[in-house]
This record gives C-alpha cells, structure tokens and sequence, in this order.
C-alpha cells in the first residue's frame, strides 16, 4: 500500500513544537494498545489534554529526544527519549526508549529500527546505554527488541498499597 | 410477511422431527465390517496370529498402513465446540451431533469414512497436538466448527507439522465454494476478477479464506474491501494495534486491501462495487437494498448468513443485483460447502495426499464451475446442486491431480483413473446405504 503513496521518501527529523498534536496521535494509538496487557495500563480520561503537555515539554527538554519520522506531510513514525544519569554504575548514561510507535501499514519496513538507531548514534556520543520499556505481557515488543540484539535487565513489579 | 412466518412453522417442524429421529436412531453413524467373515476360523486371518504379518510389514514402513488398513479412507473431524453452526460456544458434547451430521455427509456424498473427535480442550496448542497425536489413525484431519482466530493459527500450524492433509472447512470449504459460484456469476456478467472491485462482509473464517483465494485468482488487493462488525478495515483504524496482536490475519487485511483508503460501513463498502460476498450475521437487513442498488451496474451479491440471508433475494434482485446467491436451498444458488469437502477428501486419500493447499482448493472450484457451466448458466444456476452426485467424481480428480502435480502426493493416478476409483467408492457408499435400508437393517423412519 505505502508502495503508491512513496514517491517521497521517509525522513527522520527531530520533532519540532509544531508536530506535537500529530505526535500526541501517535502516542495515544500506543497507550491504548497498552491496555491490553494490564488493568492498570487503562488509558486517564484526559489523557490528551496532560499529553499534549507531555509531548511539547519533550520536544523542548534538553533531558529528552523526540524524533519522527515523516512521510509527505504526514508523522508516520515516533521516539521519544529521557536521558537518564546512572550515578552508580558506568557507563554514567543511558538513553531510556520510553515511547515507540509507527504506524501499522508502515511497519515490516524498519522505520522502527531507523529511529532506534538515530536514537544510537546519540546515545554513543553520550558515552551510554539504550534502555526500553514495555509492559512485559506484550510479546511483540520482546521479539522486536530481542531481534535488535536488546536483553533483559530489569524487572518492574507491581502491586496496590496496603488499605 | 406471511411467507416468513411459513418459513418459521417449518423450521420449527423439522427441528421437532430431528429431536424425535435423532432419540430413535441413536445417532447417525456406526461402524459396519469391510471384510467378509464366515466362520470364526476367518479371525485368525483378520485378527491374531495372521494380522501380525501386515503389522510387521507397517513397523517397517509407515505408509504401508495405508495398504494394509482402513486409515486411506478415514479422516477425523476435530472440533472443541466453540463455534458450532449458527449456535456459538455449546462445547464438545453438543457439538457431537452435528459431528455425526458431517460424518453422514462425508460417506454419503464422498465416500470418505470420518469419524468424529470431540475434545475437550480448547487452546490452540492443545489442538495442534491432539490433531498430531492422532494422525498415525487417519488418512487426514477435518477441522470444524472452532471459532476464529484461533482457527487460523491450528490451521496454519498443523498445514505446516502435520504429514497428514488437513482442513478447515468454515475457512476453506466456504471459501473454495465461493469462489466457484463467483467465476460463473464472473462470466455471465462479462468481468474478469482482476478488473472488479470486491466487498467482503465480515472478517470471520470464511471472509479471510476467501480472500486468501480471491488473492491466489488475480484479484489485486487494493480492489478488495472487508468490512467487519466495526465498519471497513483500513490502515488508519484505532483498533489495528489490538488486532495485530489478538488476530493478525485481520490484521494484514487490513493493511493490504482497500487501496481507495474508504472509510465507513457496509453502505460505504458497497457503494461502487461490483461484487458483494457477505458471510456476516444473518439478515435480513443487514444489507440494506438502497445499498445494494449503489453497486455497479449488474452487480453480484452473495449473501451467504444462515439461517436467513443478509438480504432477502429479491429485494437485492429488485435493487439491480444480476446474480444473488445465498447458503439456503430454497433459494436459486446455494452456496454450500457440501458441494465440496466430501470431494477434496475424497481426491485428497486417493492420492494420499501430505496437505490440502490453497491450489488444489482452487482447483475443486475449477471444476465445480465447469461442471454448472457445461449444464448451461443462468443467473439461477450458477452452481450444481448435491443431488447431480458425479460432480464430485470429477471435483476429487481434479482435486488428487492438482496435489500430484504439487509434489504433494504419496501416489500417482491419472485423472481417468482418479474419477473411476471416486466414482466406485461413492457409488458404492450410496448403494449399501440402500441395500441396509431394504433389507432393514436401517429402520424406516417411524410414524
């Protein structure tokens, strides 16, 4: 299908203020996925409103990368990024993959890979690791990453508070 | 009106009378001898010490067993009950008459002995293994009646580890069958498949086997539209990441098909095509016949929900349709899966056959076609009926010689001979039927 749209080519770009809406789009289609795998991944009622927040406060964060990639004049692709300090450990740095989404005719053609390796070439020259986070009850995010060479590291449990 | 409420008294009559002749009969099928026995010194040939030789030439090869046995002829038909007719979820139990059903169909009309095998688990991965467990019995496997979309993966799992044919008839058979009455209803209506536009309504297992088949028969995918309970599939649907994990046969549907980027419902999927193929809810109404009258100009329409059609055959006719098709027999063109599974099976054993490919699939509905269009087509006679039984001497053949032809076959007939041999097992089938019934050892109905 992207065959007769891509007479223009893909382009990855840092995100500028003005695609946070289309990038909130993004952001939401993946949040929602998310609520398949846990009751407490249920997406909040205003969860555009604090997001668009979310979405310009990164864009403009020297804490934080985002990068899209574009098709036309549409966003058909998202990173977002935190960079973290590891006080304790080294390398000192790690570049957190905190949000990841591509739009699903777009997949199967390594946009998604692309922008990770953007997000690499970054990380490298901050002398850093990459991390990624996603719920663990979803399976193609595993594979995928397992496919780009990523390992597990870190468990996160949950559980409410004592009433 | 009063048609439909006739309609209603009669079904209610018939199923009043299953009840009553199901309790009588006690089921449908047993198991009857093959062989002659005269005196009990024949067990000793049949049974132990003689039947130790044949057991020992099959431990030294395996396909001897279908020399030496019953298992060339024999297929189970695997069900868990989680989608049985129009019935839903009933389970295993429930679902063992019309298991029985199917097995009367298979023998009647294709001379196939199948046996029923219900299970009482219900996991994908449970009835791949059970389907494999059981293969050394049986000559091949009829999946039935399991709901999508856990149909598609045992399907596509046991089409690859399975030595044994396999098939799903919801997917294949309605699909196969299809697509034979679609080429005739494509030459009366002077179009080629490839320049036509197609609207699929529903996503269930036939939808997505037919367009797995309408795809191998040169329709571009772009010129294919689904549209499933939520509206038309599109890339942009909010729901597709959810569909990619729980359903990803949806899923590239989606992906691939409606280049026109339509977005909508059924009336919007309809609105320009040329051809309707709805395996949806059952109707009526649930396509509208203003929809139906915005299709191109002599359009077809398929409307294949039982019990009654999404839309009722004249209505559609009356709303421009040139060739209405349904799944009902008191309707011109039933679309009937009965037309085809006893033959792929039959053609299937005969060339012990190792699978059951989308090939030889679309090779049965060649000749289920060609078998209608020598007979002459009309827009009331797009297909054969049950009753014209040869069809499905001819059907087996084509369906054993495609499988030679695919490298797919454990032995080598040709097509002459296929027929001859299809033809002697159904005749035979029929005729013992007849023979127990006048000799009374199957009762006449009572009352």
């Amino acid at each position: 299908m992207i065959g007769k749209l891509s007479k223009q080519e893909v382009i990855l770009r840092r995100a500028k203020e003005s695609d946070a809406e289309k990038i909130l789009d993004l952001l939401l289609r993946l949040k929602r996925l998310n609520e398949e795998f846990d009751p407490l991944y249920k997406v909040a009622e205003d969860a555009s409103t604090v997001g668009i927040k979310y979405v310009r406060d990164a864009i403009n964060s020297d804490d934080c990368l985002v990068v899209v990639a574009q098709h036309g004049t549409k966003i058909v692709g998202v990173i977002k990024v935190d960079f973290r300090k590891r006080i304790f450990y080294e390398p000192r740095s790690d570049a957190h993959i905190v949000d990841l989404y591509v739009m699903p005719e777009y997949r199967r053609n390594k946009y998604g890979q692309k922008l990770i390796d953007y997000v690499m070439k970054e990380a490298k020259d901050h002398g850093g690791i990459v991390t990624v986070e996603f719920p663990s009850a979803n399976k193609i995010s595993t594979d995928f990453y397992e496919k780009l060479g990523f390992r597990p590291i870190l468990n996160t449990y949950v559980r409410h508070p004592v009433e | 009106m009063s048609s439909v409420s006739q309609e209603e008294a009669e079904t209610k009559k018939t199923s009043e009378l299953s009840l009553r002749l199901h309790e009588y009969y006690k089921g449908k099928i047993e198991v009857e001898l093959k062989c002659p026995v005269s005196s009990f010194q024949d067990f000793s040939v049949w049974y132990t010490p003689g039947v130790a030789k044949p057991s020992l030439a099959i431990a030294d090869d395996a396909d001897l067993s279908y020399e030496y046995t019953n298992r060339g002829n024999l297929i189970a038909i695997l069900s868990d009950g989680s989608r049985v007719l129009g019935l839903g979820k009933v389970g295993p139990y429930a679902a063992l008459p019309v298991m029985e059903g199917k097995s009367l169909l298979y023998k009647y009309l294709g001379g196939v002995d199948a046996y029923p095998i219900v299970v009482g688990t219900e996991t994908a991965e449970e009835l791949v293994r059970t389907a494999l467990y059981l293969s050394p019995s049986f000559g091949g496997i009829n999946l039935e009646d399991i709901e999508a979309p856990k149909c598609f993966s045992v399907l596509e799992q046991l089409r690859k580890d399975s030595t044994i044919p396999v098939w799903h008839d919801d997917q294949q058979g309605t699909a196969t069958v299809t697509i034979a009455a679609l080429k005739n209803a494509l030459n009366l209506t002077s179009r080629k498949l490839k320049e036509s536009k197609v609207a699929l309504v529903g996503a269930g297992a036939a939808s997505v086997a037919t367009a797995r088949l309408l795809f191998l028969s040169g329709l571009p995918k772009e010129s294919l539209i689904v549209c499933d309970s939520h509206g038309i599939l599109h890339p942009e649907r909010e729901d597709l990441d959810k569909l990619q994990l729980r359903n990803p046969w949806k899923y590239s549907l989606a992906i691939e098909t409606n280049g026109e980027r339509k977005k909508g419902g059924i009336k919007e999927a309809l609105e320009g095509a040329d051809i309707c193929i709805s395996a949806a809810a059952p109707g009526p109404g649930v396509i509208k016949p203003d929809w139906v009258s915005k299709m191109s100009k002599m359009s077809i329409v398929f409307a294949l929900a039982n019990p009654v059609p999404e839309i009722w055959p004249r209505e559609a006719k009356n709303a421009g349709a040139a060739i209405v098709a349904t799944g009902r027999s008191d309707f011109p063109n039933q679309v009937n899966n009965s037309l085809v599974f006893p033959a792929v099976f039959r053609g299937a054993l005969d060339v012990r056959a190792r699978s059951i490919t989308d090939e030889m699939c679309l090779a049965a509905a060649d000749s289920l076609a060609s078998y209608a269009e020598v007979r002459g087509l009309t827009d009331t006679h797009i297909l054969p009926t049950m009753d014209e039984w040869e069809l499905y001497t001819y059907e087996a053949a084509a369906v054993g010689t495609k499988a030679i032809a695919q490298n797919l076959a454990r032995r080598t007939k040709s097509e002459s001979e296929l027929r001859d041999m299809a033809y002697r097992k159904i005749s035979s089938a029929r005729n013992k039927v007849k023979v127990l019934m006048k000799e009374g050892l199957i009762p006449n109905v009572p009352g």
